[in-house]
């Protein structure tokens, strides 16, 4: 029986079932206790404060602290409240974190979850809106997830969590209080597994995080108009379903990516790369890449929508792969 | 150093500016007329307003997240600081900035939205009036929490040895988000860090105007003699909650009750009166001053503009 429960309610359930399955599993972060975002609301009265640890303002030392638990035995999951201060983290995450499993061959591993909400929402400015996921597809020995759905965030979570290397957990704050259906039963989703969320036969539209939803729309429309499009949601960034994507580009022959993480050196880029060195026989028109502009995010709402791929920059995207501009 | 008259009663409407101001931008958010989200500094107003009275336009000040105190007191208008939380055209930055309030002719230095980036920011412009051979002085203020951060110690050290123009002002409202210091911060004190550099700190009650002020000049003015760096601490309460999405709940009531007593308006005024420079008359013209600064503000937000998405693509590089 399905039941429909919030995004914040569906990552809950996944802390819960894994810090009940295994007691190595602990989360650190500012503020975890109260749950400033209510993902980990409440664990503290399960779990008590020696395993749901509010942390002094420092990203840095914080996620540096998991490196050494997840090192030495335990499964530490870090909340960074806001995706952008991942930034004051990086050199733990990529320098550390994603590395010491290879150099040490074989000898170290560092199975650890950054929890981190994130994205564009109109009127929280340069610093807390950037969707920040591509900045760790660069880094080796790091996984990215990018759920856009309730039932995507608890299975890729639960499996975040048990996977034994550092994987980068992306919450967009938008998809934070969105509701859909989720089992009540126990379920993983596999890391590097795509999800079709729309099946099409005239374009890929390969969607990240919340843009999912957009695309969605923008097929809805687009069907209207006797154009369907395949939307697929990779779910990780890395590792990444290749195989879903070229299966349907055998299809389509169409390729358009959208994320709201920018375009310049994004996941886009990676994905027009890989399709132009491995699916150069199967494009019937240049890769389509939508995503924000190379430029701080501005406050103003206004102004933002502008920065940021919307569902109709996503109909126009499809329509120039098919050669139909308006 | 000695707070007079004129410069009281300037600091004094000051704080009531910031008091009203923030009471009316918390309804404005509330109501969804600004579209972000407030964080209020509520019984802690005579912190930012009181380090910015030895402040000269030409200094630097780096200030906070929480409520627009030291961007009143170094001379930020409700009219600019409401256009940007507006983010309409006529604001200073055109709407880009939003709560990152910003002026820097008159000395207002960026505010990052990650706490704890201005402190490697603040040591800049220290070195700078150093190397340009100028006497403006550097204030860094932020929050016992923010304390915690990396480059904390890192700055601390650097002003040290380079014997910087630089004030460091801990703003201790005594709560970190939803919760209480002492949950995230290891001693109850936070000047004394600064000892272990090798800077003179000194811890002063937050709520006593006079004192934050006297603290504060005599910091600035041996800064500005090249005397180095110095670290002050005001104790203070955040007696609203963390920001406007906040229920709040978890601040005992009884230490709510505690810091009312000690409120820094209050205190002020009931200073003044009793030495005979301020009325009840004053007091009510200039509460009907204020609010009228304050409503024009808003009517002039409200009309204006929104940007043009055109612009996004101005700016990108100098
Ligand atoms: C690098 C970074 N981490 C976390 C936050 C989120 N945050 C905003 S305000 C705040 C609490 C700050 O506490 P304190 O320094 O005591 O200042 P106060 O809010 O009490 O004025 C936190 C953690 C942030 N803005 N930047
Ligand atoms: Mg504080």
């Amino acid at each position: 029986m399905n039941r429909r429960i919030t995004f914040i309610q569906a990552v809950r359930e996944a802390f819960q079932e894994e810090m009940r399955r295994d007691e190595r599993v602990f989360v650190m972060g500012q503020d975890v206790q109260a749950g400033i975002f209510a993902t980990t609301s409440k664990l503290v009265d399960e779990f008590g404060p020696a395993r749901v640890i509010n942390t002094p303002i420092c990203e840095s030392a914080s996620v540096g602290a998991a490196v050494g638990a997840a090192m030495t035995g335990l499964r530490p999951v870090v909340q960074i409240m806001f995706g952008d201060f991942n930034y004051l983290a990086m050199e733990m995450t990529a320098n550390q974190a994603g590395q010491w499993h290879y150099i040490s061959d074989g000898a170290l591993k560092v199975p650890m979850v950054i929890e981190t909400p994130s994205g564009a929402r109109g009127g929280a400015g340069y610093g807390h809106s950037q969707s920040l996921e591509a900045a760790f597809i660069l880094p080796p020995g790091l996984k990215v997830a990018v759920p856009a759905t309730p039932y995507d965030a608890k299975g890729l979570l639960k499996s975040a969590i048990r996977d034994d290397n550092p994987v980068l957990f992306f919450e967009h704050r938008r998809l934070l209080p969105q509701r859909g259906e989720v089992p009540e039963e126990e379920y993983l989703i596999p890391l590097g597994q795509a999800d079709i969320k729309r099946v099409g036969s005239d374009v890929t539209l390969v969607a990240v995080s919340v843009t999912v939803h957009k695309a969605l729309a923008a097929a809805e429309k687009l069907s209207q108009r006797g154009i369907e499009v395949e939307v697929i949601d990779p779910r990780t960034l890395v590792p990444l379903d290749k195989d879903t994507i070229f299966q349907s580009l055998q299809k389509t022959y169409h390729l358009v990516v959208v994320e709201e993480g920018r375009k310049r050196g994004g996941f886009g880029a990676e994905l027009a790369a890989i399709a132009v060195e491995e699916w150069f026989d199967y494009l019937d028109a240049p890769v389509q890449r939508l995503g924000t502009i190379s430029a701080a995010l501005p406050y103003s709402p206004v102004l933002e929508a502008a920065c940021i791929p919307s569902e109709e920059d996503i109909v126009q995207a499809v329509l120039r792969s098919l050669g139909q501009e308006e | 150093m000695q707070l007079e008259d004129d410069k009281r009663k300037e600091l004094y409407r000051k704080m009531v500016t910031v008091r009203l101001l923030e009471k009316r931008v918390e309804q404005l958010v509330t109501a969804a007329r600004i579209p972000c989200s407030g964080h209020f500094g509520l019984g802690q107003e005579a912190v930012g307003v009181g380090i910015c009275g030895p402040l000269r336009y030409s200094d630097y000040i780096f200030g906070t997240h929480r409520g627009f105190a030291e961007y009143i007191g170094k001379g930020l208008t409700p009219r600019e600081i409401l256009s940007e939380y507006y983010g309409k055209a006529t604001s200073l930055s055109r709407g880009r900035l939003g709560q990152h309030l910003l002026k820097p002719e008159i000395g207002i230095m960026p505010l990052p939205s990650s706490l704890g980036s201005e402190f490697g920011m603040a040591v800049g412009t220290a070195l700078s009036t150093k190397l340009r051979g100028s006497d403006q002085v550097t204030v860094n203020l932020f929050g016992e929490g923010t304390a915690g951060q990396a480059d904390f110690g890192p700055s601390l050290e650097m002003a040290s040895l380079w014997q910087l123009p630089l004030v460091f002002v801990c703003n201790n409202n005594q709560y970190v988000e939803l919760a209480h210091y002492r949950n995230v911060v290891a001693t109850e004190d936070i000047a004394p860090r600064a000892g272990a550099y090798g800077i003179p700190y000194e811890i002063v009650d937050g709520n006593d105007i006079a004192l934050v002020y006297g603290a504060t000049a005599e910091a600035v003015s041996r800064a500005r003699q090249g005397e180095g760096p110095m670290f002050l601490e005001f104790k203070t309460y955040r007696r609203c909650t963390h920001y406007t999405g906040d229920p709040g709940g978890y601040q005992p009531q009884e230490e709510i009750e505690i810091w009312v007593q000690k409120d820094p308006i209050d205190r002020c005024r009931a200073t003044m009166m009793a030495e005979g420079m301020w009325t009840e008359a004053d007091e009510q013209a200039m509460l009907a001053s204020i609010a009228d600064e304050i409503e024009a503000a808003v009517k002039f937000a409200e009309e204006s503009p929104y940007p043009d998405p055109a612009t996004i693509y101005e700016h990108i590089y100098a």
